[in-house]
């Protein structure tokens, strides 16, 4: 597979809770080794896109191409052997167990778990502050701290692709240029990696492409510094709204 | 002093039975919103299961593992896979309803298919008095409160020295995130309710002995184990072990040194200051909501 060909496709895909539809016909296609990330307004299905991905919630129509295998409807288990890893929004560690453990629970699904202590140095060498703080326990690590613990638990199984659902909510201006640091030094090593971030601007700079979803549909999809000369997304921003489709390369 | 130990060592075996269903309760209700409400029943029957199996023939401790092996499949397994898992769709309340029913079906079928009387179960020791710094302290509290802290112990051993054990405290922690990083969380859930089922059996062998086994015993039992998960936090295993302890020695005390009559009353009485000063339970953590 070449560099150039999508990593991750979406087509027309339906998803949503209960008698709620989010994802209304959702299309996309991510490129991999590369950082894409996505943005729209409040409510229109970044976080549920994510969900719908991983497995979390069921893709009433519409399929999900992952790595050249059609993965619609797998299980999130079956979405980690494929090789996604996803750091949802918020707080995701378990605050009463170690960082240690915490780390190790990311090397559940790990066919070969012989090689888990093996992982858990390299990722400590990558992260030298998890190594520091090995065995204290998780809920004393500062808010950033955290988000690089849930990052280096997604990386422990090696992931094709990375979904990370807004790392950057709560943290101080210097520790988002960290974890954006990070982001960058994992696509340069070959990780796809896809982003919401509600600081559109700055996420972008860092950015490859970038995706605009609104009222569930792909409104813009294109390189990361079109799309952020790109007139309309100020329109969207302010509650706009954009009509047509439109296809930015 | 002397008969002050003698109520304490006795106060901590009984206390030490009631952490131990305690203990079962909040693991059901941590991984799985379960407020089972049959717990003293649960407690109940094992003995009606080894009473069962000696009159067939077995010998006591054969009897006592059959009796365990039964709790496990049908307060364990069926428990989760007949009424949890149906009634957990539809949410909380009518789980809780379906465990009462459960409760008066489990404590009427031990009276009409065994019997209504009392009956004598054997104790795990002879009874004999044995004496400690002075005090008379009898071989069955002793034996109670050892093997007690030995399911605790074991019990603490697999939560948190074992992978499994912290895949099911990840699974009652976050049981989306839990998902989210390949842990089979409805095998971890379901693995809790056989826990409870093992714990409901040996308190079961354990207060057996001192109330004898009767229909009625799930009604002072479980309303025990409920008072001390509220009092030590519903959400920490050792919170119930906490509660537990409490109420079986403060039982014991305020019923010599206070009023018997009102010995009912004291329990309530620390419930009432615990929910009024530390909701969350004496080592309860406050819970966070889930958006």
């Amino acid at each position: 597979m070449s560099a150039t060909e999508p990593v991750l496709i979406l087509d027309g895909v339906f998803a949503g809770y209960g008698k709620m539809t989010i994802l209304n016909g959702t299309t996309a296609r991510i490129r991999r080794g590369a950082i894409t990330t996505v943005i729209g307004p409040n409510g229109a299905g970044k976080s549920t896109m994510f969900k719908a991905l991983f497995g979390l919630l069921p893709i009433r129509s519409g399929t999900i191409t992952f790595d050249g295998r059609d993965t619609t409807n797998f299980s999130p288990r079956q979405m980690i052997d494929a090789g996604l890893a996803y750091v949802p929004q918020g707080r995701n560690i378990f605050p009463e167990l170690s960082v240690r453990h915490n780390l190790e629970l990311g090397g559940v699904a790990l066919s070969d778990q012989a090689s888990l202590p093996d992982r858990l140095d390299k990722i400590m060498q990558r992260f030298p502050m998890l190594k520091e703080k090995v065995d204290v326990q998780a809920s004393t690590l500062s808010g950033g701290q955290q988000k690089m613990l849930e990052v280096a638990r997604g990386l422990l199984l090696d992931p094709k692709l990375m979904l990370i659902d807004e790392p950057s909510i709560g943290l101080s201006p210097l520790m988002v240029q960290e974890v954006f640091a990070i982001l960058k030094a994992l696509r340069d090593k070959g990780v796809t990696i896809l982003l919401i971030e509600q600081n559109a601007k700055q996420a972008l700079q860092m950015s490859d492409y970038g995706l605009v979803l609104e009222q569930g549909q792909t409104r813009i999809e294109g390189t990361a510094p079109n799309i952020l000369a790109d007139p309309r997304i100020v329109q969207l921003f302010l509650g706009g709204g954009l009509a047509q489709p439109v296809a930015v390369s | 002093m002397a008969s002050f130990v003698q109520l304490v060592v006795s106060g901590l075996a009984t206390g030490a039975i009631y952490a131990l269903i305690a203990v079962g309760f909040t693991l059901l209700w941590q991984t799985s919103q379960t407020i089972n409400f049959a717990q003293g029943e649960f407690v109940m029957l094992p003995a009606f299961f080894i009473l069962a199996s000696m009159n067939l023939g077995a010998p006591f401790w054969l009897a006592a593992l059959i009796g365990i092996a039964l709790s496990i499949l049908v307060l364990g397994l069926l428990f989760k896979l007949v009424i949890v898992d149906p009634m957990l769709k539809h949410g909380v309340l009518p789980l809780v309803i379906s465990t009462i029913a459960l409760s008066l079906f489990l404590k009427e079928s031990a009276k009409d298919f065994y019997s209504s009387q009392a009956q004598p179960f054997p104790a795990l020791v002879p009874s004999t008095d044995v004496h400690v710094f002075g005090a008379v302290v009898s071989t069955q509290s002793l034996a109670v409160l050892a093997v007690a802290i030995a399911t605790v112990v074991a019990l603490h051993l697999l939560l948190n020295k074992t992978r499994l054990g912290r895949c099911m405290q990840a699974t009652a922690q976050n049981p989306t995130l839990a998902r989210i990083l390949g842990i089979p969380v409805r095998r971890m859930v379901l693995y809790t309710f056989l826990i409870n089922g093992a714990l409901v059996a040996i308190a079961s062998i354990l207060i057996s002995p001192i109330y004898l086994a009767k229909f009625t015993n799930g009604e002072t039992l479980g309303m025990a184990a409920f008072l001390a998960a509220i009092i030590g936090g519903f959400n920490q295993v050792r919170g119930a072990i906490l509660g537990g302890v409490i109420l079986g020695v403060l039982d014991n005390l305020s019923a010599a040194y206070i009023s018997s009559q009102y010995r009912g009353a004291f329990p309530l009485l620390i419930l009432i200051a615990v929910i009024l000063l530390r909701p969350q339970g004496l080592l309860g953590r406050i819970e966070e909501r889930t958006v």
